[in-house]
């Protein structure tokens, strides 16, 4: 099954063509896929560069490169592009469209030119924000959150930025009916739902999110507009509305947007542990079940970002009791992929080093979430830097780092070429080091009562700030390294066969890079994602 | 209230934070310990092959699906608990009404006393009334573990005590532009005695604070400019020309006439102004309603000199504004007047010299003459009379 067949034409030249419009015009899973991987990895690079910035200027108190306007404006532009631009296109944009439908033994996604419009909503959403810090009164300075009525008032170019947010998501809808579809029909003969990698699980698990929970932002981001441009007072008291309404309203989105971007790198964790350690997953129904689980439980819990907010206290019993429910399947899952590593044959490359470290970092990530879930705790840490360094740990110890796992894991598959071992390993340990430097003491301010989208600080809030400014810089120094080291691999170093890892999904048995239409002919499931024996790994 | 028995917020929250971290680390440690272990034991170099292809175990599930929901379970039960310490005010707290607006804090107590930093007595619990004047503020002290948003159009509430004397931080943790980060002052803990001085130390005019208090200058002004009422302004002696059932009739205004139009507004209405004022019957006391007859007897309206600073403390100049040099959101009020500075008319700079004249215009249009390097961000008071920006003037003048 896993022999080397003289290579078919592979999905980078089989059209003969070249030049940009070969890709941005095409409907190949894996060229809008890799389409997906730059413009959103792009993203994370400006987002990158803005968060160095406001660690910067946070270094000192008082003034150190920036005023207090362009900081908000900073952290505002930091925070859209990291989350609406980078993290929940990201992970479904790239790596659910170049891998889930080989995967699940599929020539394509159910809808390609779908597929691609998605893609062109995204880039056209992209294009409106980024217009919008340049044009009209600015950049906008009110927080991704865009809070009510701060957001109604303040003179900044908040409607073109919510525009630009608005198209993104119908990007995002789109993707995820066409996963649904694609995941229900497409599957392969024998890829039973027992059968299916729980990578797909966990990305028809967001998609199911993505389908549901995003038209609310939709909404919420027109009744944004029509307060600022029609004077509607939906959230404004003095005309008989409710700034909390709007709150209520943000959160029913975006807290299952937080599953949006953490679910499919729960897959990745689960898809690469095994094949590093040699060993079937352990309890696959457990994790498959859980991932539906977090989807469906987290999209009830959104109040708990609103427990200072007024709402009242029966809402607060409740949206903390659903919090702490939420909790328990992705303990299940660290527990499960802990468990996996139980005499196995681990082998501590590149992708399983950012796996296992996003068990300890999510872990942390989760961990603190406790205290965030538990009305009396959390009254005093909202709103803090300790949220922040919750958050990091959550989006970027986990959603990155299994990204930047799955980077490593996949990539070489799809250009050929595989990076240096040995500066991928030591870009790991930078990052790792520099990331707990820079959050964990995020933490600290926070519980020493250092609130959030702060300009400014008292000066008994300095030396941590230091600190964390430092591990910034660390962690960027890693951030250099994993990409030139990847830039210099993916294109110019050595090649690779079709199952470099020794994986058993489908994935590993076609040809390196896949073909246009990734098999031959349909291919028949015999057996698990995980089963390394009969699938003839050695 | 008898504080040996009260439990203070702090001690409410405290031992939740430490049960959960404690469960936290206890978990973290034995995730971590076991990859750690499990990387060394089974690492290729060691154990070139799995020794297991187990993939799974129900009990072994079963635990670890039933051990962290009792967990989980307890510390929301905890966390509840916890809160509950937040919301329920103890009996007998003083009421203190904060009133936050961009970019600054004011606050008023039960005897119409107003002041920027919080002043509470040491072991009195204080109930708080929060009040925005425009966007959502956070109340936030740190050191009480209190926190409560200050929504616009809603009443939210938080209590706490202090039970040793000292300063404590009081932040606006709910973003709220660019002056957030300088919205800070303190909870000022002061021993019962020195308190209590500090509360009836009287300042100002008390008539004046009840006009204010009970929104009496929303539709009477101090200035002469009309008003959805008659201006207050040189009201005393007036002749008016009334409307008494139907029928107008000339008076002068004295006591029993001011007395007369808050108990009972709509019995002489002055021509011209429709009958739409609320009765102060069981609102105002006896010595209130004295008061107010005081202040408007004696021409306060027309001529007390305001106090500037006072003034620009109140309605939050120097939330942006600082006394010190130090340039905040705005530029500081520090040897302002007179020195030549350069702002932008139509994107070009100007040399101008901040004069009076300046300085009034800047008060009354914001932004029109803005300063090179800051940004046109100065909200518009259009609450302040014209006296009120003369006083604001002066006191600008003063700080050297």
């Amino acid at each position: 099954m896993a022999t080397v067949q003289p290579t078919p034409t592979s999905f980078w030249n089989d059209t003969g063509k070249t030049g940009i419009t070969s890709w941005i015009f095409s409907t190949d899973h894996k060229r809008i896929g890799l389409l997906y991987f730059y413009s959103t990895f792009g993203f994370f690079l400006v987002g990158v560069l803005l968060g160095l910035l406001l660690r910067i200027e946070l270094m000192a108190p008082g003034r150190t490169i920036m005023g207090p306007a362009t900081y908000n404006a900073t952290f505002t532009v930091h925070g859209v592009v990291m989350i609406f631009l980078f993290i929940i296109p990201g992970m479904p944009g790239a790596f659910g469209n170049l891998v889930m439908p080989i995967q699940i033994g599929a020539r394509d996604v159910a809808f390609p030119r779908l597929n691609l419009f998605s893609w062109w909503l995204y880039a056209i959403g992209a294009v409106i924000v980024l217009t919008s810090l340049f044009t009209g009164g600015g950049p906008p300075d009110t927080g991704w959150t865009f809070y009510v009525p701060f957001s109604a008032r303040t003179g900044t170019n908040v409607s073109l930025a919510v525009l630009g947010v608005f198209v993104i998501g119908f990007s995002s809808i789109l993707t995820g009916i066409n996963f649904v579809t694609t995941i229900h029909r497409l599957r392969a003969e024998g890829m039973t739902w027992g059968r299916l990698p729980l990578f797909v699980w966990s990305i028809y698990a967001t998609a199911w999110v993505q389908v549901l929970a995003t038209p609310i932002l939709g909404i919420t981001l027109v009744l944004i507009m029509a307060e600022r441009i029609l004077g509607a007072g939906l959230f404004d008291p003095g005309r008989g509305g409710d700034p909390v309404m709007y709150q209520h309203l943000f959160w029913i989105y975006s807290h299952p947007a937080v599953y949006i971007m953490i679910l499919p790198a729960m897959g990745v964790i689960s898809d690469v542990i095994p094949v590093f350690a040699r060993k079937p997953i352990f309890g696959y129904k457990m994790i498959a079940f859980s991932s539906l689980a977090i989807a469906a439980a987290g999209s009830l819990v959104w109040g708990h970002h609103m427990y200072t907010s007024g709402m009242s206290d029966t809402a607060i019993l409740v949206f903390s009791f659903l919090t702490f429910v939420v909790a328990i399947p992705s303990a299940i899952k660290v527990f499960n992929w802990v468990s996996t590593l139980y005499k196995g044959s681990i082998s501590l490359e590149a992708p399983m080093l950012f796996a296992l470290s996003f068990i300890l970092l999510f872990s942390i990530g989760g961990l603190t979430g406790l205290i965030l879930g538990a009305a009396a705790t959390d009254i005093h840490v909202h709103d803090t830097h300790f949220v922040v360094g919750h958050f990091h740990y959550v989006m970027f110890g986990g959603a990155g780092f299994a990204f930047f796992s799955a980077m490593h894991y996949w990539l070489p598959k799809f250009y050929g070429r595989k990076y240096a071992e040995k500066p991928a390993v030591i870009a790991w340990a930078f990052m790792f080091t520099g990331f707990n430097i820079l959050y964990f003491s995020m933490m600290v301010l926070g519980l020493k009562g250092m609130p959030r989208r702060y300009y400014d600080y008292l000066p008994e809030f300095a030396p941590l700030n230091l600190v964390s400014t430092i591990g910034s810089w660390i962690l960027a120094v890693g951030l250099i390294i994993m990409l030139v080291n990847l830039f210099r691999g993916l294109f110019w170093g050595e090649p690779v066969g079709s199952n470099p890892w020794g994986g058993a999904t489908l994935e590993w048995s076609i040809p390196t890079p896949p073909p246009t239409e990734n098999f031959d002919q349909e291919p028949v499931v015999t057996h698990g994602p995980y089963d390394f024996t009969k699938a003839g790994v050695p | 209230m008898d504080a040996t028995h009260l439990i203070t917020t702090t001690e409410a929250i405290d031992p939740v934070f430490m049960f959960i971290f404690g469960a936290s680390l206890v978990l973290l440690l034995g995730i971590a310990a076991t990859m750690v272990v499990f990387v060394i034991r089974y690492r290729r170099s060691r154990s070139p092959e799995p020794t297991s292809q187990v993939s799974g175990n129900l009990w072994l599930e079963v635990v670890w699906i039933v051990l962290p929901t009792l967990l989980v379970l307890a510390m929301f039960f905890y966390g509840w608990s916890g809160y509950l310490a937040l919301r329920n005010v103890p009996k007998g707290a003083m009421e203190v009404t904060v009133t936050a607006r961009m970019w600054s804090w004011s606050f008023t107590y039960p005897n119409g006393k107003t002041s920027n930093k919080l002043y509470v007595a040491v072991n009195k619990p204080v109930k708080v009334e929060l009040v925005s004047r425009d966007v959502i503020h956070g109340f936030y002290l740190p050191a009480f573990r209190v926190k409560r948003d200050v929504v616009p159009g809603m009443k939210n509430h938080a209590w706490f005590v202090a039970t040793k004397p000292g300063s404590y931080d009081l932040f606006c943790s709910q973003y709220c532009g660019t002056g957030h980060s300088a919205m800070i002052t303190t909870v000022e803990a002061l021993p019962e005695a020195e308190f209590a001085a500090w509360l009836a130390q009287k300042e100002g005019n008390p008539g004046r604070g009840l006009l204010e208090k009970h929104g009496c200058l929303g539709c009477h002004t101090l200035d002469g400019k009309p008003g959805v009422g008659p201006t207050f302004k040189g009201l005393w002696g007036r002749s008016e020309t009334v409307v008494t059932n139907g029928r107008e009739r000339h008076i002068t205004v004295d006591e029993a006439y001011v007395r007369r139009s808050i108990l009972e507004p709509n019995a002489d209405v002055v021509k011209g102004f429709q009958p739409v004022m609320p009765s102060f019957i069981g609102v105002l006391k006896e010595e209130e309603i004295k008061a107010i007859i005081g202040y408007l007897r004696t021409g306060g309206a027309a001529s007390a000199k305001r106090d500037g600073r006072k003034l620009a403390q109140e309605k939050g100049c120097l939330g942006c504004h600082s006394l010190d040099g130090s340039h905040g959101v705005g530029p500081t009020f520090k040897g302002l007047f007179g020195t030549t500075i350069t702002v932008l008319r139509a994107n070009k700079g100007v040399a101008v010299t901040a004069d009076e004249g300046y300085l009034r215009e800047c008060i009354r249009q914001p932004n029109t003459q803005l300063l090179e390097g800051f940004q046109p961000i100065m909200p518009t008071f259009t609450e302040l009379s014209d006296d009120d920006v003369a006083a604001l003037v002066e006191f600008i003048k003063e700080v050297k």
